[in-house]
């Protein structure tokens, strides 16, 4: 009872603040209200017990990615008004392609054949692990069955990473930087002079 | 449909939230409504040196920003494949060793390409 | 549904708030009386009394302090986006005290013992960032904008760090439970080789919690107080008290993944009989302790220095450090 109402109160939150974030006129709301929507999945992911991915989800969606997001987006000094006033003149051309995605989608949903091995995994979720948590039972295939996937991870995050240096990285002339090792190097023979000064000489 | 035993250890998280937000909102608009408001607009000015700000905050700054979240972002994925490696080591041994040291050694040469690149470097 | 099983269940209920209600109570306990701590400790520390006036020994600082800002007027600045201004301290309040439900504070003492608990602490952590940056860009003010832009960057670099000794430390217990987490056996090769990344541990939360030698975000000589410079009354009040919650929360953190949690200290058994929550309280405060021991003796880091220690030395060591852990336990086939 009190799970079908929590279960309902989270799916209703999601769905709003999905809406939300489209409709809301200031984007920085847009992109707080996708936040919302993040711990609403998260919640329903605790709900179907997968507990591991309730709680990355909200580690890299809610504190990694939105954040960037929020950056971004609270940073721009972009007229969105503005922006919208020509927007109008796109909608037949939206339409269609949205029209155009929609058939596909079903086209290609409805001709699909799930593989005989899905299906049974499908009925038996937890088919051949019998860990103590979903951590483990996740960890226990994540790195050996499933190597090449997890590889190729590790390759797209590579690639982002370097997309991220080659786009965002620019070297400034003319900027002076602190080197430590020089500094460290430096030694008081070096760096200064005892002088024993006459009083009233000064020195030249 | 659902698995009653986890659930029962995070009603009470749920709970806490609730009434972690409505004791902090209370606070907030409890001292709105007790405390004389007198608005001014001097006083509700943003925070300048003395005079009128010459323009709109929100503008554009160092890009340095950006990529230190972006940075952040492909670590952070990194530590949450770290996670189920690390509590199921036992059972993967030393095949899943090695898969870890492979993805992690991916990562560090991107590590040292920013490094070489100065893209940790602030002045 | 029978009549007793209506009334068990009410009963449970009831116990679970009453168990919510006493921990936020002690939280905020706790955060009235750190702030007194703080002042008599950096008063100690300079041959001051810190306050004397109100209450004996000035005890009751902490309460004036609390009805005084209450009791203020709230400015919200004309330029500001008034929801946003005000959600922002709200938020950040009520994540320091959310992450309490699943610290355990002795034996058969935690709210929540879910099986990702180190997670659920690490996920609620890494949302701090938005109470400031949602702080920052409300003002509209340059001042604190820049501080919440400071202030973000450095909470995430140092989060990286932060992840990775999590990771050393479930290596060598092997759950995500906290409760197991403390129990877990620990022999002392493996404390001498976590010790390291206890010290990197702590800096890092020093940093994390925007405490000196690492407040630049706040910055006075610079910037003025940072993101909280538009804010007034108890907006400010929740800034305020959610950074002394989090240090709490912080080092409850610590002490749990390093110091044992509520166990005696060094597996001295024959303290036994002393509650648990007591060796718990005691190892926290030995933590806060240090936070205001380096506030009172280091001077501030420079931006370039502080992004220096966290993106060059803390992660490529925390890094290593993971590595090392899990081959050493590997090859001595150590693993729990």
């Amino acid at each position: 009872m009190i799970l079908a109402a929590v279960f309902y109160l989270f799916a209703f939150i999601l769905l709003l603040s999905g809406f939300l974030v489209i409709t809301a006129r200031n984007p920085v709301h847009s992109v707080l209200f996708l936040i919302l929507a993040f711990f609403n999945a998260a919640g329903l992911f605790v709900l179907l017990g997968a507990e591991f991915i309730a709680m990355i989800l909200v580690i890299v969606y809610v504190g990694a990615v939105a954040v960037l997001f929020l950056f971004v987006v609270m940073m721009l000094d972009i007229d969105f008004a503005h922006l919208r006033k020509g927007a109008m003149q796109y909608v037949p051309l939206g339409l269609l392609v949205g029209v155009i995605l929609l058939t596909e989608l079903v086209i290609s949903v409805s001709a699909w054949q799930f593989n005989s091995l899905s299906q049974q995994n499908l009925a038996v979720p937890e088919i051949g692990l019998n860990a103590a948590t979903n951590t483990q039972a996740l960890g226990a295939v994540l790195y050996t069955q499933y190597v090449y996937a997890f590889q190729l991870a590790g390759l797209i995050l590579l690639v982002a990473m370097i997309g991220a240096i080659v786009l965002t990285h620019r070297v400034r002339p003319g900027v002076r930087k602190q080197s430590i090792e020089s500094q460290n190097a430096r030694r008081p023979e070096e760096a200064m002079e005892i002088l024993k000064v006459q009083s009233g000489a000064g020195i030249s | 449909m659902f698995n009653e035993t986890i659930l029962i250890e995070y009603l009470p998280i749920l709970i806490f939230i609730v009434l972690a937000l409505g004791i902090s909102g209370a606070a907030v608009i409890g001292s709105l409504l007790v405390a004389k408001q007198k608005p001014d607009p001097d006083k509700n000015a943003a925070y300048e040196c003395g005079f009128d700000a010459f323009s709109d905050t929100r503008g554009k700054f160092d890009v340095r920003f950006y990529l230190v979240t972006l940075l952040f972002i492909i670590f952070d994925l990194e530590i949450a494949f770290l996670f189920p490696w690390a509590i199921s080591l036992k059972d993967i041994g030393m095949f899943g060793f090695w898969s870890m040291m492979a993805f992690l050694g991916v990562l560090t040469v991107g590590f040292i390409y920013e490094w070489k690149k100065g893209a940790l470097d602030w002045e | 549904m029978s009549i007793d099983r209506e009334i068990e269940m009410f009963l449970a209920f009831a116990w679970m708030l009453g168990h919510i209600i006493v921990l936020i109570v002690g939280v905020l306990l706790g955060v009235a009386y750190l702030t007194y701590a703080e002042r008599k400790v950096l008063g100690a520390m300079q041959r001051r009394q810190g306050p004397m006036t109100v209450g004996p020994w000035g005890l009751l600082q902490p309460i004036a302090d609390g009805v005084k800002l209450f009791s203020k007027e709230t400015i919200i600045p004309s330029q500001a986006n008034k929801i946003v201004f005000l959600l922002a301290p709200v938020i950040l309040f009520a994540l320091a005290l959310v992450a309490w439900a699943v610290i355990p504070v002795d034996k058969d003492w935690v709210l929540a013992n879910i099986n990702v608990g180190i997670l659920y602490l690490f996920a609620i952590s890494s949302l701090g960032v938005y109470g400031i940056i949602m702080a920052g860009w409300a003002s509209n003010s340059r001042y604190a904008f820049l501080g919440g832009l400071r202030s973000a960057s450095q909470m995430v670099s140092y989060e990286v760090s932060m992840g990775l000794i999590i990771v050393c430390v479930i290596l060598c217990t092997g759950s995500l439970n906290l409760q197991e987490i403390v129990l877990a056996p620990r022999p002392i090769w493996m404390q001498i080789w976590l010790f390291p990344m206890f010290i990197v541990f702590l800096i890092s939360i020093l940093a994390e919690c925007n405490r000196a030698p690492f407040d630049l975000p706040e910055g006075e000589s610079e910037i003025t107080g940072g993101f909280m410079v538009e804010y007034s009354a108890m907006t400010f009040a929740l800034f305020f008290l959610g950074e002394y919650a989090n240090m709490i929360l912080m080092s409850a953190m610590a002490t749990t993944l390093f110091l044992g949690g509520w166990l005696p200290p060094f597996g001295m058994w024959f303290l036994d009989f002393v509650p648990g929550i007591v060796w718990f309280g005691l190892k926290t405060c030995a933590i806060l302790f240090f936070f205001l021991w380096a506030r009172a003796t280091l001077p501030r880091f420079r931006y370039d220095q502080l992004m220096r220690l966290g993106w060059k030395i803390f992660l490529p060591l925390t890094l290593l450090w993971v590595v090392g852990t899990a081959g050493l336990l590997l090859a001595f086939d150590a693993l729990p």
